[in-house]
């Protein structure tokens, strides 16, 4: 019997009992729809942070951190589930949990740091304009590093050097201010509150707008201000305090020598781990996201996993089944010198097609999933984040899914294939 | 040995079971089937004949002795071997029919070309030919499941000389169709036999069919107790001088000769 003949047949058999068929391969179709749709919002999510590092660049600057923080931020996030540390003044004084002069000056004599800046905690109460009464929360941040690529939709980005008070707002602020249209609100004075942080007054601090961010997770919801701002604002806030709050630096951030590569970016985090400090890049961070999201995908795909498993002993059930009606079929077949082989074969493409057939259905139905649900995404939660395909099609690993699906098809046909294969003839014509 | 035989066993022998349980389904049975004979295998269930047809058609394998097809022993041969031989020079028809009842007459009688892997072409011509030869052209489109009991059956036969076999066994061929049914398919059987010179092993009850083949062989516990040969045929009756006689297997039984002048109709055994 030729290949294309017991393909025919195969497919044929299949449409003899349609019902318990399409039964399977919706099993089938559930399982792998589940997992493409994830892959497809993975790869959609990915896609979108790797484009959005790529356009940051971000891999020129180096977040550090004390580790004594870090530590305290972890155990904060076991929720105590780690019991009562004990004290330990080389790891948990307060003293251990900032960075100081003596400290920024290590850093930056780590070779490969080419300079170190210390990030300050700065808070706004509100921005408001001349234009409007009304008050808006904003999230301003000292720029850590010009070597990250912020994208600007109109204006032009903060001169960090420079003595003018600047900020690059989040878009939205300039409508809300009183301005017709982002290009308008370009170089006008907005006013921040800033409230003393001893008497708990407010004081406005004038900034001028140089430019309107573009929305990106890069940026995470932070309008931009340069070093003169940051002193503005520092001014007010520690008003009437030792000075030594005021350059209170829990945060700092370097710049390396990118060419030193990935070796010496690692060399680079262990020299900072040895003073006591963590090093970390956007990348890194982002990296943590992706882990994290990832572990979500992970879930998914394992339940998309067990409905395939399910759905494979549908499979094995409907062809042994079949196997059962068609004793007679087979056992004529193989009197007609039809062998073992073929009819193995004949069994196992009836299972290879169910499987191909369910996870067909489900490539198709993602693509449909995706024409509907990535518009009605981009025009609904994902409507500030331009760009970002919730759902992306990898055309390789659907490929290999189908295959995936066609090879866990097969062997679960296996079992009952071995069953037709192994018919006597004799017993499959007896007639009782 | 005739060089026109076609079918021969040796001292053939099948045991079920083993030890103490063991049967013995046949014991050394000797037979020479002559090209374009017609044999009718009789006997009682449970006496063996539907096990010599199985080892003669090769579905089934012997315990002891041999099966020889055109004088060469199928002993040795391997499954592949065996499946092309019953695929090219046997041809099968059952009491049952066997027939995909939901496909079209036209797959079912071209089933046997599918299997030997017969280009789509060349299985329908010569399915067509063959549904022209039991004269059912017209009804080659129908579901098989649609035909009447004797279409059915001759649906079969055509199924069963597409590939233009050497034998042709058929289990019951009129088992399950009313006299007048059974004529026409029995008449197309012989009636192939005569034309294309296809030898028909025939398992049989129906004594009237058992009566129009050229020889009888009653078989009783595994052994073939008459061998007879019709001299009324007159046409093949110089052949079957040559066929292997057992020397106690010459005895009637009362029974059986009593059973066969019985009944014009009738049922044997």
């Amino acid at each position: 019997m030729k290949l294309i003949d017991i393909i025919k047949s195969a497919n044929s058999n299949l449409l003899r009992n349609k019902g318990r068929t399409f039964l399977t391969i919706l099993a089938i179709f559930i399982g792998s729809f589940t997992i493409i749709a994830t892959s497809a919002i993975r790869t959609g999510v990915n896609g979108y942070i790797d484009k959005q590092m790529d356009s940051a660049g971000g891999e020129g600057y180096i977040e550090i951190m004390p580790q004594a923080f870090q530590e305290i931020m972890q155990s904060v996030m076991s929720f105590g589930s780690n019991g009562p540390t004990e004290y330990d003044p080389d790891k948990n004084s307060t003293e251990m949990t900032i960075i100081s002069a003596d400290d920024m000056k290590k850093i930056a004599e780590i070779d490969g740091v080419e300079s170190v800046k210390g990030a300050r905690m700065v808070e706004a109460e509100y921005v408001t304009s001349d234009k409007t009464d009304k008050k808006y929360l904003i999230s301003p941040h000292a720029l850590p590093s010009t070597r990250i690529n912020i994208d600007i939709a109109e204006g032009r980005l903060i001169n960090i050097n420079s003595h003018t008070p600047e900020i690059n707002l989040q878009p939205g602020y300039a409508t809300v201010l009183g301005y017709a249209s982002d290009a308008d609100i370009i170089g006008q004075t907005i006013q921040l509150a800033i409230v003393e942080q001893a008497t708990m007054k407010i004081q406005l601090v004038e900034a001028k707008v140089v430019g309107v961010l573009n929305k990106s997770i890069i940026n995470m919801g932070r309008s931009w201000i340069n070093e003169s701002l940051q002193d503005d604002i520092l001014d007010v806030l520690y008003a009437g305090m030792p000075s030594s709050y005021r350059d209170m630096t829990m945060l700092a951030t370097a710049e390396w020598d990118t060419s030193l590569g990935d070796d010496g970016l690692d060399r680079i985090k262990d020299d900072l781990e040895e003073l006591g400090f963590v090093g970390t890049t956007i990348n890194d961070q982002v990296g943590m996201i992706k882990t994290f999201f990832d572990a979500i995908i992970l879930v998914f795909t394992i339940f998309g996993g067990i409905a395939l498993l399910a759905a494979s002993i549908g499979i094995i059930n409907t062809l042994f089944m079949a196997v059962q009606e068609r004793t007679r079929e087979i056992g004529l077949m193989k009197a007609m010198g039809l062998g073992k082989g073929k009819i193995f074969m004949m069994f196992s493409i009836e299972a290879i097609s169910l499987g191909f057939w369910g996870s067909a259905l489900g490539v198709g139905v993602a693509y449909l999933a995706k024409a509907i649900i990535n518009p009605l995404a981009a025009n609904t939660f994902l409507k500030d984040l331009p760009g970002f395909n919730l759902m992306e099609f990898d055309i390789l690993l659907l490929v290999y899914l189908v295959a995936l699906v066609m090879l866990i098809a097969f062997l679960a046909g296996t079992l009952p294939a071995r069953r037709a294969a192994r018919k006597d003839p004799i017993e499959a014509l007896r007639y009782e | 040995m005739s060089s026109r035989s076609v079918i021969a066993a040796k001292n053939l022998t099948k045991i079920y079971g083993k030890k103490s349980s063991a049967v013995k389904a046949l014991n050394g049975i000797d037979l020479e089937i002559q090209r374009g004979e017609t044999v009718a295998i009789i006997g009682k269930s449970g006496s063996g004949k539907s096990t010599l047809m199985h080892i003669l058609a090769l579905l089934d394998s012997q315990t002891a002795g041999r099966v020889e097809i055109g004088g060469q022993s199928t002993t040795r041969l391997k499954m592949r071997q065996i499946n092309r031989l019953r695929n090219r020079r046997f041809g099968f028809v059952f009491q049952q029919f066997f027939m995909n009842a939901r496909d079209t007459v036209l797959n079912n009688v071209m089933l046997p070309l599918k299997i030997a892997g017969v280009r789509k072409s060349e299985r329908k011509r010569r399915a067509m030919e063959a549904l022209e030869i039991v004269e059912l052209t017209a009804k080659a489109k129908m579901r098989a499941n649609d035909l009447s009991g004797g279409e059915k059956q001759r649906v079969c036969i055509a199924r069963a000389l597409i590939n233009n076999p050497a034998i042709i066994f058929a289990d019951e061929p009129t088992g399950n169709l009313d006299s007048a049914t059974s004529q026409a398919v029995e008449d197309l059987l012989f009636d192939l036999n005569k034309k294309k010179d296809i030898t028909l092993i025939i398992v049989t009850h129906d004594a009237d069919l058992a009566a129009r083949c050229d020889r009888q062989l009653y078989i009783k516990d595994g052994k073939i107790i008459s061998n007879v040969a019709d001299d009324n045929k007159g046409k093949r009756a110089a052949r079957d001088e040559n066929h292997t006689f057992r020397p106690g297997a010459m005895r009637k039984t009362v029974g059986l000769s009593h059973k066969r002048s019985a009944g014009q109709g009738g049922r044997i055994l």
